[in-house]
């Protein structure tokens, strides 16, 4: 077991306390190693790491104020500065290494658990470094992208019989899924299973089906892994990722929720779960989410001024439309655009973004001299070159901050010229149009038209009525959505069922549409015709 | 907001609390090694006082981890984590963390186990259950103890065995019913066993469940501790 050469590694300790970098240094001394590095906090470690690649890094999760080992492992792996074959192990006084980092978004090589003595260290480190040995050619490959070579490795390795069984079968069963041998991970999960109902292997088959598009046995299983085991949060992501695939927004939006509860300090699951929520029109469940993703970001290297700014978006769209919302929304997104732009260095495109959104803040809380200022001074900026489109999608936002209608159009259709193209670009654009711009939101209101249709064909008011709401709530300015249901309203009171709300109802349906339609709509003449059936049926409409 | 609210939830402060007097206990173990190693005892006393200082420590050490382990259990947020891995490994890593404890103890510990047997269990909780029962050997024991390892009708049977005078009638009767009727004043309540017995029972395959048994006699003639994993 000891062909390991000590006096070549190098190896880095990371403690807030100076007495137990102290006694792992002269555990390591005692082992051999020369190349011993020492810090004292998160910044330093990361410091060191980006000046010299270390073999084994010795990290406590606590390492006092600031961050914990947990971001440094984050930032490590985002910047790149470990790689396969470097050894990072997790140094906790925790009782189960699950504990601590079920919670997170990345997990480390090994955890070791206080107090350490240098047997225990150096039965460690053996057992690690040998296995990284044996690994070394399968990482490589993988480095150099040669899968071929990375797949008959583990192939051999997953069939012997030996202490690394278990990890060759694991790294295939995920290189099989990555390049989309459904078939043969399939294969391999499924004889893992017969040994025992591990939970790897289950997810992993679970993966499977819903690769192969069978995303009703998925869910099933992937229910099944959770309910067995609630903790097991790799299943969580599954399992999200599988409603998103069916398409269900609130299914989706509950399995988040539940990895959430289960991880609470994993920023990029509180990221999706605001942008879930903000696609369900869940303001207030965005709005929380994306609170915790900026108290997060604060020390995590997946914390960005985006988040800010988008906590911002959220805030202005709710108070201009008046959702219940705490009125000091307002305000406290103000703060995080503050905070950001004494915190972050921002590309010049984010201080225009930062300053147009806090324009738009200023326009909803009444302060539109100050608003109207930013939104002037913002035309000199685009003037001096390209502007990106986000950074014109939040001018935009700040002109119908400050109810320019025609301003806001004028740039829109600007737009809508600029990126006739690109779809994702029209996408984004489709919520401040009347009618969607991009082929993918064209088809979903054609596909709920259509099955709505049917069913007010078949007088199935109420039915219909569900089914046009869901298009209105994705597509607010759509004026066809908004007559469909005025008309379904319509046939409902014709069919005898008359009730106040009802009339209530159509009314401010008819109020909407005339705030999105002139003379000249092609809808118009729909519009009147419908407003001349509710005068006939005794509706009284206002204005 | 109603008062419940208000008021502390003390199961959880003293969680925490346990949590930073673990930090501590680790910190002053980790100390006493270094200063064991550095001043070896010169005389019999002063190795009887280095004996005591390092048992009672290791054992706070693995009473609050305990403590942590069995608050999760109870709020359910103890992940289990089971998996294939090496006996050897989990038990090879208990004897290297209470290596310097047998030392100052004069005892003399034996490991038996098959370098390829493997086995499914959660490395760190079973990891624990050796420690515990480890570090009250070293208590009751005269001079040995034997940790062994082997298959019996498809459990893995972990064994600890010690030339001491061997447990009591009452705790081989029914170990882990004397947790409630713990009397506090007796200076043991028991806790070890309760963990080990729970932590056995997180492990399920199929029908079988894991459970923990005591025996007297063995091939020591003190007491035997089993633990039994599906």
């Amino acid at each position: 077991m000891s062909q390991i050469n000590y006096q070549k590694l190098s190896v880095l300790v990371a403690d807030d306390f100076s007495s137990f970098r102290n006694t792992v240094n002269g555990m390591l001394l005692n082992l051999g190693v020369m190349h011993v590095d020492m810090a004292s906090n998160g910044d330093e470690t990361i410091a060191l790491c980006e000046g010299k690649s270390y073999d084994v890094i010795l990290c406590d999760y606590d390492l006092g104020h600031g961050r914990s080992g947990q971001h440094v492992l984050e930032e490590l792996r985002y910047k790149q500065l470990i790689n396969a074959n470097s050894l990072f192990l997790m140094v906790s006084a925790e009782a189960s290494r699950n504990i601590v980092m079920s919670a997170y978004d990345c997990e480390p090589n090994d955890y070791l658990m206080k107090p350490i003595t240098g047997r225990m260290l150096e039965q460690r480190i053996n057992r690690l470094l040998t296995q990284r040995k044996v690994f070394s050619e399968v990482n490589d490959a993988l480095k150099k992208e040669d899968f071929d070579s990375a797949m008959t490795q583990l192939v051999d390795m997953s069939v012997a019989t030996n202490r690394y069984t278990v990890m060759a079968q694991k790294m295939l069963g995920e290189l099989f899924l990555s390049l989309g041998e459904v078939n043969k991970a399939e294969k391999l999960y499924t004889k893992a299973l017969e040994v025992r109902q591990l939970d790897w292997a289950r997810l992993g088959l679970a993966r499977v089906k819903q690769l192969q598009g069978e995303l009703d046995t998925a869910g099933q299983w992937l229910d099944k892994i959770v309910q067995d085991n609630p903790l097991y949060l790799p299943a969580y992501d599954v399992l999200a990722d599988n409603w998103e695939k069916r398409g269900d927004g609130e299914q989706l939006q509950s399995a988040v929720e539940k990895a959430v509860t289960v991880s609470p300090m994993s920023i990029l699951r509180q990221k999706r779960l605001a942008k879930v929520a903000d696609d369900n029109q869940d303001v207030r469940s965005a709005l929380a989410a994306m609170r915790k993703t900026i108290k997060l970001g604060r020390l995590s290297c997946h914390g960005s001024s985006d988040d800010a700014f988008m906590f911002a978006r959220m805030a202005a769209r709710a108070v201009e439309s008046n959702v219940d919302v705490p009125h000091t929304v307002a305000g406290e997104a103000m703060e995080y655009l503050h905070d950001s732009q004494k915190q972050n260095e921002m590309s010049s495109e984010q201080r225009i973004q930062c300053n147009l959104l806090q324009g738009r803040v200023h326009a909803c809380t009444g302060r539109r001299d100050k608003a109207q200022q930013i939104l002037n001074d913002s035309f000199d900026l685009s003037d001096r070159g390209k502007i990106q489109f986000d950074t014109d999608l939040d001018r935009v936002g700040l002109m119908l901050g400050l109810n320019d209608k025609e301003q806001a159009n004028e740039l829109l259709e600007k737009l809508q010229r600029q990126y006739s193209g690109d779809q994702q670009a029209l996408q984004k654009l489709d919520v401040y149009l009347d009618e969607p711009a991009s082929d993918a939101n064209q088809e979903v209101v054609a596909s709920i038209n259509r099955e709505g249709i049917d069913l007010y064909a078949d007088e199935r008011y109420d039915e219909a009525l569900t089914c046009f709401e869901r298009a209105r709530k994705q597509f607010p300015k759509h004026a066809g959505i908004h007559l469909n249901i005025a008309q379904a309203l319509l046939g409902k009171v014709k069919a005898g069922d008359y009730a106040d709300d009802l009339e209530r109802e159509c009314s401010s349906v008819f109020e909407m549409v005339a705030s999105l339609v002139d003379k000249k709509h092609p809808q118009y003449s729909r519009y009147m015709r419908l407003r001349r059936k509710a005068v006939g049926l005794k509706i009284h409409i206002h204005s | 907001m109603s008062d419940s609210e208000d008021k502390i939830d003390f199961a959880m402060v003293l969680a925490s609390s346990v949590h930073d007097m673990k930090n501590s206990v680790g910190m002053l173990l980790a100390s006493l090694e270094a200063v064991i190693e550095e001043m070896p005892p010169t005389n019999a006393r002063q190795a009887n006082l280095f004996n005591t200082l390092h048992y009672e420590s290791s054992r706070i050490n693995g009473e609050l981890i305990q403590l942590l382990t069995i608050y999760r259990m109870n709020s359910d947020f103890l992940p289990v984590s089971i998996d294939e891995h090496y006996v050897v490994d989990v038990l090879e890593e208990q004897v290297a963390r209470n290596s310097s404890l047998m030392e100052t103890g004069n005892i003399e510990l034996e490991l038996r186990c098959d370098e390829d047997l493997a086995w499914y269990y959660d490395l760190d909780l079973v990891g624990s259950v050796v420690h515990n029962v480890l570090v009250n050997c070293v208590r009751y024991t005269k001079s040995r103890l034997i940790l062994s390892a082997d298959i019996e009708d498809e459990f893995l049977h972990i064994r600890i065995q010690d030339n001491g005078p061997g447990y009591p009638d009452t705790m081989l009767r029914s170990p882990t019913d004397l947790v409630d009727k713990a009397d506090v004043n007796d200076g043991d309540t028991h806790l070890g066993l309760y963990f080990a017995e729970c932590i056995a029972k997180m492990h399920k395959q199929n029908e079988h469940k894991g459970y923990i048994k005591l025996e007297n006699g063995g091939e020591l003639g003190g007491g035997v501790f089993s633990l039994f994993i599906p």
